[in-house]
């Protein structure tokens, strides 16, 4: 071995001991890359990920299905469904984020707006009906220069704003007397029966009356896009606002949720199909309406437990029968607490 | 270069190359790391966390509050018409019912890519996207299903995936539950034929600390067969549509839940509860000191 060594030159030598070498080099340099991105990936792992709600004063768009849409950030969700006839909304949200809600819809669709469909009567969701409707225009029944008869007097300049009657009581008054919100913003055309129905953008369209947080609410049915509007019958953020005094209590809650159940039809495993666009809070499904249904059935049946136990509305707030969804639905401050929510549970079940 | 050369190269090198690359193969771990965890696996028998009697919640962090949802739970939930095709989310198939995935992967052809990997359960037909891509989560405010929305990224030979959007699901099939806050940090691992899972759940709302499982084990079987598991909506349940069975506070008749009553493995209430010193292998010393149920539990009070 060693004469065939001394007939080489020491030059080749070296080159043989470079191969080896660069070819571990060239490994090293490929690992550190590899190496480099997985750091990369460790340093922007999140836990946990932060997710994105709509910017304070700003208003998100989300597709929900078929011709729907959800605009969220203005107070209480907004539902709108668009498509050749124009656009027709569900809620108007607060009278403060009109602008904002007008230019995320016509970021949808710029064909007019024909129909305003209100859930409720409360603030957040009908605060915008003044400024929205005004944007719009309803298609005239006659010419529009006709005068004659009760169809003459109507506004054509403007949207349509459809409620149950109840809803249009709660926003008006008697003449003589001050209303809540001013009488541009009144509905001008309510429906006093179970349901009212249109045929909007190529589907039925169908305004279901339930008594649920108050005697007013609407859930509006869009049957081809397979998509409820649900208004604050369902409110993923919070307990529900019962409005005792509005007439709703915590049976007609439950009621009306099982009702909605009805509605909806899942996909496959209890969940997909039909969505359902809450007053407040995420989109949501079949799934979503009956564990809020089964939460507030059995926060029905604990109170109502404690009463038939005798205790006063400070014990049974003191006993805490919601204390198992408090982190997630309950709040200590703001327009309406937990405390408020149970007070509405017990005095509902006291009448 | 010489021919002799190459003869004396290849002798001296023989020896020292393997030493060489072996050295270099320790330190660049990454570049064999994304390995491929597709293919069938089945599920190892394997022992499920805690007593398996039924209203148990040994090792499982659940605050008060969590508790008391547990307490309040009917096993007569599962014959709630509503919930009749409810499924085993994706995250507690991994754990509960030992059920066989397919996984597989969706590649960009022209890089050769994975863009993301799916995964189907047999249990119930759930199904998985873990999206490779980068690509942003969803809004807060999208639709939360069974499964969530997962992404995920190697961490060495560890593919880490992260679950968000998920909706509200029982941990356990007696009444323990996660919310719909919770996000899983799930990390699959593959040892040759092994596929190991280990599950991190965190739950703002119902855990006051994360619940972790380890021992979830596949070994790849590429002769298994999943079957369909569709489901159809029940009309007539035991019970009737519109009722929500459970319990009133303190009036559970669940036997984990009955402080007289042993579970097989003789584990004292106070365990039973859970909680999360439950979790801690520390608690076995106190677990020591408590008292021990005397009743033996009847028949038919624990799953497993």
């Amino acid at each position: 071995m060693s004469q065939l060594q001394r007939k080489c030159s020491p030059g080749s030598r070296l080159t043989l001991l470079w191969i080896p070498a660069i070819a571990c080099l060239a490994m090293l340099g490929l690992t550190e890359q590899v190496s480099t991105q997985a750091n990369q990936n460790r340093a922007s792992r999140m836990w946990a990920p932060a997710l994105a709600g709509a910017a304070p004063g700003e208003i998100q768009v989300l597709p929900v299905q078929g011709n729907v849409h959800v605009l969220i950030g203005a107070g209480g969700n907004i539902t709108v469904q668009a498509g050749a006839d124009g656009v027709l909304m569900v809620d108007t949200g607060n009278a403060a984020m009109s602008a904002k809600v007008i230019a995320a819809m016509r970021s949808i669709l710029s064909r007019p707006l024909r129909y305003i469909v209100n859930t409720t009567d409360r603030a957040e969701h009908t605060g915008g009906n003044s400024a929205i409707a005004d944007v719009g225009e309803t298609i005239p029944f006659r010419e529009p220069n006709y005068t004659a008869g009760p169809q003459g007097a109507l506004d054509v300049g403007r949207a349509s704003i459809i409620a149950y009657y109840t809803v249009m009581h709660r926003m008006s008054a008697p003449t003589g007397k001050a209303a809540p919100i001013p009488e541009s913003g009144w509905p001008d055309n309510t429906y006093s029966i179970a349901q009212k129905r249109l045929y909007f953008n190529d589907e039925p369209v169908v305004i279901m009356h339930l008594t649920a947080n108050s005697d007013g609410n609407s859930i509006v049915l869009f049957r081809k896009s397979d998509v409820v509007s649900a208004g604050d019958l369902l409110d993923l953020t919070g307990y529900p606002v019962i409005d005792l005094a509005g007439g709703g209590t915590i049976e007609t809650m439950v009621n009306s949720l099982n009702r909605l159940i009805d509605v909806v039809v899942p996909r496959a495993n209890a969940a997909g199909g039909t969505m359902v666009i809450p007053g407040h809070g995420r989109i949501a499904d079949h799934a979503e309406v009956v564990y809020y249904r089964d939460m507030m059935t059995i926060v029905r049946d604990r109170v109502q437990d404690l009463i038939k136990k005798g205790m006063t509305l400070d014990q049974v707030k003191a006993a805490r029968p919601t204390r198992d969804w408090d982190a997630r639905y309950g709040r200590d401050t703001g327009d309406w607490t937990t405390s408020m929510f149970v007070e509405a549970v017990y005095q509902s079940l006291k009448k | 270069m010489c021919r002799a050369h190459v003869g004396i190269w290849v002798l001296q090198w023989t020896g020292r190359v393997p030493l060489l690359l072996l050295l270099v193969l320790s330190m660049s771990q990454p570049v064999f790391a994304q390995v491929d965890i597709t293919g069938l696996w089945r599920p190892m028998p394997r022992n499920q966390d805690g007593s398996g009697m039924t209203g148990d919640a040994a090792g499982v962090p659940l605050t008060p509050e969590g508790q008391w949802r547990g307490q309040s739970w009917s096993p007569e939930d599962f014959d709630t018409a509503e919930w009749v095709c409810r499924p085993h989310a994706f995250d507690y198939s991994l754990e509960g019912p030992l059920t066989a995935m397919r996984i597989w992967a969706e590649m960009d052809r022209p890089s050769q890519r994975v863009i993301s990997y799916g995964a189907h359960l047999n249990q119930q037909e759930q199904e998985t996207t873990i999206y490779m891509d980068g690509r942003p989560r969803p809004p807060a405010n999208a639709l939360h299903t069974w499964s969530g929305f997962s992404t995920g990224e190697w961490d060495g030979d560890v593919l880490v995936v992260t679950t968000t959007h998920l909706k509200e699901t029982y941990i356990r099939r007696s009444g323990l539950m996660r919310s719909d806050q919770a996000t899983v940090r799930t990390r699959w691992r593959r040892m040759g034929n092994y596929l190991q899972a280990t599950s991190i759940l965190y739950d703002p709302v119902n855990f006051a600390e994360p619940y972790m499982r380890t021992a979830l084990m596949w070994i790849n079987d590429p002769a298994l067969v999943e079957s369909p598991y569709p489901c159809e909506e029940a009309t007539e349940t035991a019970v009737p549509r519109g009722d929500v069975a459970h319990f009133l506070p303190g009036q559970s008749p669940l036997p984990g839940l009955n402080p007289n009553l042993a579970d097989r493995f003789g584990t004292p209430y106070e365990a039973r509860l859970g909680g999360p010193a439950t979790t801690y292998p520390e608690y076995i010393t106190r677990m020591k000191t408590l008292p021990r149920p005397a009743t033996t539990a009847p028949a038919g009070a624990a799953e497993n």
